[in-house]
This record gives C-alpha cells, structure tokens and sequence, in this order.
C-alpha cells in the first residue's frame, strides 16, 4: 500500500509543491525591502516611477476606466444615448417578462455549472491519478478546451439535431427505440401534428388507439372498400403497391380493398377507385365482430386485397392495426423551448420565470464537455501538491480509501475547489457564445442570457443603448462578489 | 388570370420598343466630361455588375462615375456626409424613409423637372414612395421582391396540382390536396423570427391593404386593431395546423433560414420533404447553390420533366404570395425592398447620371447577369435570363403598392415583435393571438414612443 502511494504522483511535482511555498515567503521579504528604500529616494524617482507607470495607466484608462464610466452614465440615458431619462432602462429590465428570463437563464446557470463542473474535474483529476495511460485521458478530456467556443457550440448543435439523420443523441435513442418499437410499413409522424385518423378517407373512422375501423359492418357475402390518403409517393415505392384491383364478392367470406385515395387524374375527388390509383399492399387487418372481440386477422396482398373466409353469420368490422402506421422514433427537440418543470398552470410572468427549457440544459451538457478539462487540471495539480503524509498518516491510522477522501484529500482541497468553482461562476454569469451560436433561432429568446440581451440590445437590429448599458452595469454588479472572492483568494 | 398576363407582356414589350429608345438619347445628350461621385450600398459581385451597368453612360458622356460602397449602412454615413457638408452628388439608398428626411432638410434635389417624361417608366406605386410633399425627389433602380412562395413543381405535380395557387383559399385547397397525396405542404422559415414577421406582413398587406399597413407600421393603427387579428387568424389557417409544415411544430421552429429552403429543395442526395417554403426573391440564390442541376420554371434541363431527386432535373418556381378571394383589390400590393436614387449636388454630370438611371439601359445591363430586378417597365422582359427573373420584375413593375419590411421600421422592438411572432407559430389559438396582440401593443407604444 505505501509503496504504490509511493509511486503513485510525481516525485518531482511533489519536490516543487513543497519547496515553492517554503522558499517563497522569505524571497520577498528580502528582495522588496531593497526596492521600496533606493538609496536617497524623493520626488525625481517617484516621478520616474509615475512616467514609467503612465503608458500602462493611459491604457487602462482609455480601454477600461472610460468605457466604465460612459457604460454607467449610457445606462441613464434614453436608446441613442441622447437624453436623460433617471432609472427607468432599470425599471423596464425588473419590470419586462422578456427581459426576466435573461436573469432565470443566468440563474439556472449559475446554480447547475459552476458545481457539476467542478464535481467533475473533481472525479476525472482523481480517477486520471490512478489509472494507467492517464496522460492520454487527460489529454482527450482537456482537449474541447482548445477549441473556440464557437466551434464547439456548432459541434453540439449537430450533435443535439431534431433529424435523428444528422444528430448523434437522437440517433443513438432511435437505434434503441426502433428496435424496442419497430415502425410499420406506413409510418404516421404523430410529433409532427399528424395522425392516423387524418389517414382516414373512405369507409373509415379512428378506431381504439391509433387504429382504423370500417365505418360500416359488413356480413359474409360483402365486399368493403377502404380509402386511405396521405399516402407518400416514396412509401408506395418502399412496399411495391400495384394496381387496385376492386374485389369480387365470394359467398361465406368478407373480402374487401385497401387502397389510396389518391388518383392523379382526379387529384380532389375521394371515395370511388379510379383506374389510376394503387393497392396498399401489407397492411395488417384484423375482423372484428360487433362487441369489438378479434375473430381473426390478415394482410392486404400486392393490388390491396384481402378476404376473410368462412367468417359465419353475424355483422363484422374491419380494423386496420394501429402498428401498421407506428412512426418510430422521430427525434426529441432538445434544442427547443419547451420546459422540463411543469409550468403550464402557471401565470405568463411566473412561467417565464420558474420554466427550465431543455435547450439551457443541452447547452450546460455542451458547455460541460468545453470546461471539464480544465477544472480537472486545476483540480489535478492541487491533487499533485497535496501532503501525502497526511494521507499516509490516515491511512496508518486504518482509514478506507472513502473516508480518507472525505476527511482528508477534501478538506485539503477546498481552497482549489472553491477557486474553480468561483472562476466556472465567473464564467457562466458572462456565458454568451455558447447560446448564441448553439440555441436555434426559435430558442434564443428563451435561452438568452444578461450578456447576449445586452449584445443584442445594443449591436443588432434596433440599437437601445440605454437598455444594454443598463444590462451591462447590472452584469457587472453581478461579477463583483465572485470577483473580490477570487482576488482575496490570490492575494492570500 | 393567366390569359391576361400574356397579352399584358407583350404589349409592355412593344411600348418598349417605341419608348426604350427615346430614354435613351435624351439622357446622353446632355453632359460632356467631367466627373460625378456616387455611392451605394452594393459590395464585391454586385458593384461589378453596378458598374459593368454604368459603363454605357461613362462611354456616352465621357463622364467618369467615381464609385463608392458604403455598405449595408449606406443611410447612417450619407446623413454624416450631408451634415459633415461633403455629400456625393449621387447616392442610392436603399430606404424610403431617408429620403424622405432628406427632403425634408432641402439636402436633396427636386427631380421633377430633371426626370421628366422618364418619370412614366414607373408605376404610380413607386414614384409615390420616391416622392415628398407631392413632388418627385428621387428614381428607383433596383427592386426586392418578398412577394413570392417557392415551389417545387416535381412536388406539385406528384399532387397533380397543375397550376400554382392564386388565392389564398386555392393555397390552403392545394395543400390538403399535397396532404391527400402524401406531400407536406409548407417548410415554413422560422430563425429568430425575422422570416415568420416577414409572412405575417405579407398577410396583413393582403388583408388589410397599404394603407392600413403604413398606419400600423406608423403604429397609427393599434396592434389590438380588429385587421392585425384578421391576418393572425388567416395566417393561422395554414400555420396553425402543424401537419401543414415539415417537421410539424419542433421542425419548423428547428428551422434557421438557410436549412427550410433546403427541405423543399434538397442538396443532392436528399429527398425533399415539402412543396412549398416562403421567402423573398434572395431564395433562388440558395436553390441554386444547394445544386446547380435546379432549373429555373417548370421544365427541368434538356426539356425534361421535373424530378424531386436533385441530382436529375429538379426545378424551381414561385407563385405571387395570394391574397384572399375577398381582398383582391390587394392582390398586387407587394412587400419588398429597393434601392432609389436621389441627387444631392446639381451638376450637369449628376443630372445626366440620374436620368441614365431612371432609363431602362442600365438596369437592362445588370438584370442580364441576374440576380437583380428593376421596378422600371421599360426594361426589357428579355432581358432577365430566365423565367424567375421575368416573374419577380413584372411583379415588381405591376405593384399596385409597394411597402417595405414593417419590421425593419419599428426600432427597438423589432426583435420584440419577432418573438412574439414565434410565440404565434407556438400557439395560434384565438386567445394565444388576443394576448400576443395586447403585447404587441405595449412593446410598439415603449418602443416608438407613442
């Protein structure tokens, strides 16, 4: 066990752990001093010092403190920053719905991100410290981190496609579910607004669950004729309909057509079997007798045919089984709007506040895969520089592997954790690429952000400086707790 | 409908003949040498087709055209120039609005006298948006066109529907008929919204009529107004039902720009999934870039039929945007784009210039290379390459109104405006519109101010 320990961390990482905070306090005790007191110090070289310092102090002034302070004073100020109008951009931001979902998205942000990406870094920066080849898994899992924000967003937009042709998610839920819930031979995209019962054109009327029963009852003797629409070309081709052939009535049996609806030469005439139109070939059917009990079931043959022998005496219906029009899967929007909390119930403003659309937690999942190299390489050297002493010393004292994690290796970790989780906090409340690029159009309002309304607002369409500015200030207030946090922490 | 645009055509083609020329002369006459700046908003391909359309005049007059982009916000640097006092002599401009603010200053040039008989190569239609106070200030040289649904004739005639839809009610016949025959109807364009605002103000400019819509866009009229429910409720007649619209709802709203005029026409490889898609004129550039086998009108190449596989002979039309049987009064009213040209300083070289522009050669030049359509009815149906072409300018040139993009005048609720219009396509039940009107309602008043 020691001896693995041992081996286990950089011998040399571990050496210069130990000796940067050793040696470093007493180097800068020494050298500043001798700084500070030059040799008969006064106004000439504090006034060196000043036309040293005054390049890098004009430069902060023009491109920060300036645009700073014409942000607060734009703020105040109407849509072309013309004149005055108090706080009212601030009161139209508390005030107006659209503009309260920015601050919900920038909520579910700060509250999912900072944390779960941290968590992970966590997990990988440990579990990479024990496993062979750890090189080459931190450096696929550090590797999004490379890519521009952009690019990375486009990858994720792909990869979260509605059309399970293109995206990868709902490809891989289509392999399981088609295989799970084949589709049938005529395929109804009931997520796309359609139905079977819109199928229904001549003797038909929906029956139980997506199937389609004769509207008439039949008896042994009769023919039945049963139009359908909505036919596509394609699907005709797919399953080789032939011309419809009109049945023939035969004594003790139902036979009947199935056929489409459709004649191209009489392309708005239903209910009658034009020369022109085809057979639905495949079709499962089943006959049913009037308290709706199965008697028995067969398929339609190449021209649309079916027959039923020997079915007795009584009145019997038709049922067209809802499987032959099952869609499979056809793709789950996760890039839309559309909420995971049920909010429905709720009044316009309370929805557009308490509504977590999908889209904010597909893009977390992207924004996830971008920054988990990067906590667990932060996470990993504060892992590297630990007091393995300490460690031992655990477990000397009989300590698992789990308490020791929590007890010790937590504990001793928590200033870096909360490094990177300030920084992830940081980094979310300014989140803005990400949304922009990844969220289609239709999303993009309910996916927008404090940092993209304020670039919208004031750079595209229909300029409202004064609303932007306004944004902007209120971003900044927002960043300043978590920024004094993490400059106390690197001052200390 | 369509006998009469024939004969139409042919007659516009022989007051040409007779007309054409004249124009012509009379603007060459008058300038010898010297120089004229002039500045536009067109970049790259199409200042080389601008000024491969200019070099007539250059070569007639010896006037030498110092050329300027100034890019898409040609309207923002032409009011700095003019109150900087250095303003070119010429500029197109593709906003009526600033020219009527021009006007207003005195910072452009009365063209009354200076245009003259030209001033009939337009219809009334146009030289009422070049003009202020009654008076002409400026000539229209190039036209867009948001008037046109794009289809697929191979999709059509899978339904059998031999002639495109000229009403709205024969629209929503032809696609339960599409829908019968196992075609979806509509790949509607969604985005951020700008497409579905872009739909909705044709709707209402049928509906309602140019009037009204000025005065809604002027927010004169109030988005609560009874004629702003109409359109909702007609748009809704065909939106509203998602079995309309590839992909139903989650597809349309999936859709960006670019990607729902690939559903109907297809790259290579694809099939397509629906007849039909709305957009302006710029979508034939899309088509034909997705393949080069499209072809314009309803033959594919070599005579062929037309195929819904692209990499045979696919084709592409586009009928009129229809207008419903009872408002057929504004079936010709058009929703589009433009760019006019108005004179600032009054040389002879710029007066010269202005009347080659308000002349039918120039534009003649450009519409050959496609890509371009002019409001002027002296250019030559002969001299756009293809049946499209033709299509957009006659029904540019036969606009009874024309109105620009209401979106684009709202200021900063424009992007209001789109999401709301989002929301609609969401959910087009009357409340969902009586509620999404009241909004409206409210973000028009905070946003213009009244």
């Amino acid at each position: 066990m020691a001896a693995r320990s041992l081996r286990r961390g950089h011998p040399l990482s571990r050496a210069v752990g130990v000796s940067v905070p050793a040696g470093a306090p007493p180097a800068t005790s020494q050298v500043l001093p001798t700084i500070r007191k030059p040799a008969g110090g006064g106004k000439r070289d504090q006034l060196g010092s000043l036309l040293f310092l005054a390049p890098a102090a004009i430069w902060l002034l023009a491109i920060t403190i300036y645009p700073v302070i014409a942000t607060f004073r734009n703020s105040l100020y109407d849509e072309n920053a013309a004149s005055y109008v108090g706080l009212s951009n601030y009161k139209a931001i508390f005030s107006t719905a659209s503009i309260l979902v920015n601050f919900r998205n920038n909520v579910i942000w700060v509250v999912i991100f900072p944390f779960v990406v941290t968590f992970l870094g966590l997990v990988f920066a440990v579990l990479t410290e024990r496993i062979r080849w750890s090189t080459a898994f931190k450096t696929i899992i550090f590797m999004p981190i490379v890519f521009s924000a952009t690019a990375s967003a486009l990858i994720w937009r792909t990869i979260f496609d509605l059309d399970p042709h293109i995206g990868m998610v709902n490809a891989a839920v289509q392999t399981v579910s088609d295989w799970v819930n084949p589709p049938g031979l005529y395929p109804v995209n009931v997520s796309a607004g359609q139905t079977a019962a819109a199928l229904a054109s001549t003797g038909l009327s929906p029956g139980p669950s997506g199937s389609l029963q004769s509207s008439s009852t039949a008896a042994a003797g009769d023919t039945v004729q049963l139009g359908l629409i909505g036919i596509s070309a394609t699907t005709l081709q797919v399953v080789g309909a032939q011309t419809a052939i009109v049945p023939t009535p035969s004594s003790g049996a139902i036979s009947g057509l199935v056929y489409r609806d459709f004649s191209p030469s009489n392309p708005t005439v239903r209910g009658q079997v034009f020369p022109d139109e085809v057979g639905l070939p495949g079709l499962r059917l089943t006959l049913l007798r009037g308290d709706g009990t199965s008697v028995t079931s067969t398929a339609t043959d190449q021209h649309g045919d079916f027959r039923f022998d020997n079915v007795g005496s009584g009145s019997f219906r038709v049922q067209i089984d809802a499987k032959n029009f099952g869609s499979g899967f056809t793709g789950i929007f996760w890039l839309g709007s559309q909420s995971v909390t049920p909010t429905s119930h709720l009044s316009q403003t309370a929805q557009a506040l308490l509504s977590v659309p999908l889209v904010d937690l597909a893009m977390i999942v992207a924004y996830l895969w971008m920054w988990a190299g990067f906590a667990m390489v932060v996470i990993g050297a504060g892992l590297t520089s630990l007091n393995r002493e300490l460690l031992e010393a655990g477990r000397v004292d009989g300590a698992t592997e789990g308490q020791i994690f929590r007890r010790i290796t937590m504990p001793l970790l928590s200033p870096v954790l909360v490094v990177v989780l300030v920084t992830m906090i940081i980094n979310v409340l300014k989140i803005f690429d990400i949304i922009l690029n990844m969220a289609p159009g239709s999303s993009q309002g309910d996916a927008s952000t404090l940092a993209l309304a304020m670039f919208n607002d004031g750079f595209t369409g229909g300029i409202h400086s004064g609303l932007s500015s306004a944004l902007a200030v209120i971003l900044f207030l927002l960043v300043i707790p978590a920024m004094i946090s993490n400059l106390r922490r690197i001052r200390g | 409908m369509k006998p009469k645009f024939l004969p139409m055509a042919v007659m516009g083609g022989l007051l040409l003949a007779a007309c054409g020329t004249s124009g012509t002369t009379s603007s060459s006459s008058s300038a010898q040498g010297g120089s004229v700046t002039l500045w536009a908003e067109w970049s790259s391909g199409e200042q080389n087709a601008f000024q491969g359309a200019l070099q007539p005049f250059q070569t007639q007059t010896g006037t030498t055209v110092n050329y300027a982009s100034k890019g898409s916000n040609i309207d923002t640097v032409l009011e700095a120039a003019v109150s900087g006092g250095a303003p070119p002599d010429v500029a197109l401009i593709p906003d009526p609005g600033t020219l009527q603010t021009l006007a207003k200053q005195g910072s452009i040039k009365e063209l009354t006298s200076i245009v003259g008989s030209l001033s009939s190569n337009y219809g009334s239609a146009w030289n009422t948006l070049a003009s202020y106070n009654g008076k002409l200030y400026g000539v229209w040289f190039k036209g867009a066109n948001k008037n046109t649904i794009w289809y697929n004739p191979a999709e059509f005639a899978a339904a059998s529907i031999s002639k495109p839809p000229t009403t709205w009610e024969e629209l929503i016949q032809d696609a339960a008929t599409l829908k019968a025959a196992g075609v979806t109807p509509f790949s509607l364009c969604t985005d951020v919204g700008w497409p579905v605002a872009d739909f909705w103000q044709n709707i209402y400019l049928k509906t309602a009529g140019a009037d009204k819509y000025n005065a809604l866009s002027a927010h004169t009229v109030k988005w609560t107004d009874s004629t702003v429910t109409t359109a909702f409720t007609t748009m809704a007649q065909l939106v509203g039902t998602p079995s309309n619209l590839a992909g139903g709802l989650q597809g349309s709203l999936s859709n960006a720009y670019p990607a729902c005029v690939d559903k109907v026409f297809p790259k290579a490889g694809a099939q397509p999934q629906a007849a039909m898609v709305f957009e302006g004129d710029f979508v034939s550039l899309e088509i034909t870039g997705n393949s080069k086998n499209y072809t314009p009108g309803t033959t594919g190449a070599g005579g062929a039929a037309c195929t819904t596989d692209p990499s045979k002979t696919p084709c592409y039309n586009f009928f009129d945007f229809p207008a419903p049987s009872a408002n057929s009064a504004n079936k010709s009213a058009i929703q589009g784009a433009g760019d006019v040209a108005v004179m600032l300083k009054d040389t002879p070289q710029s007066e010269a210039l202005i009347k080659y522009l308000a002349g039918p050669d120039g534009a003649a030049i450009w519409a050959h290379l496609g890509g371009f359509a002019s409001p002027n009815n002296k250019v030559p149906a002969s001299a756009y390459p293809d049946p499209v072409g033709k299509g957009i300018a006659q029904a540019l040139v036969g606009a009874s109104s024309f109105v620009f993009s209401l979106d684009d005048l709202q200021g900063t609720w424009e992007k209001n405006m789109w999401q709301d219009l989002l929301n609609f396509v969401k959910d087009s039940s009357s409340s969902s519109i009586s509620a999404i009107q009241a909004k409206m309602d409210q973000e028009a008043t905070a946003g213009l101010g009244h």
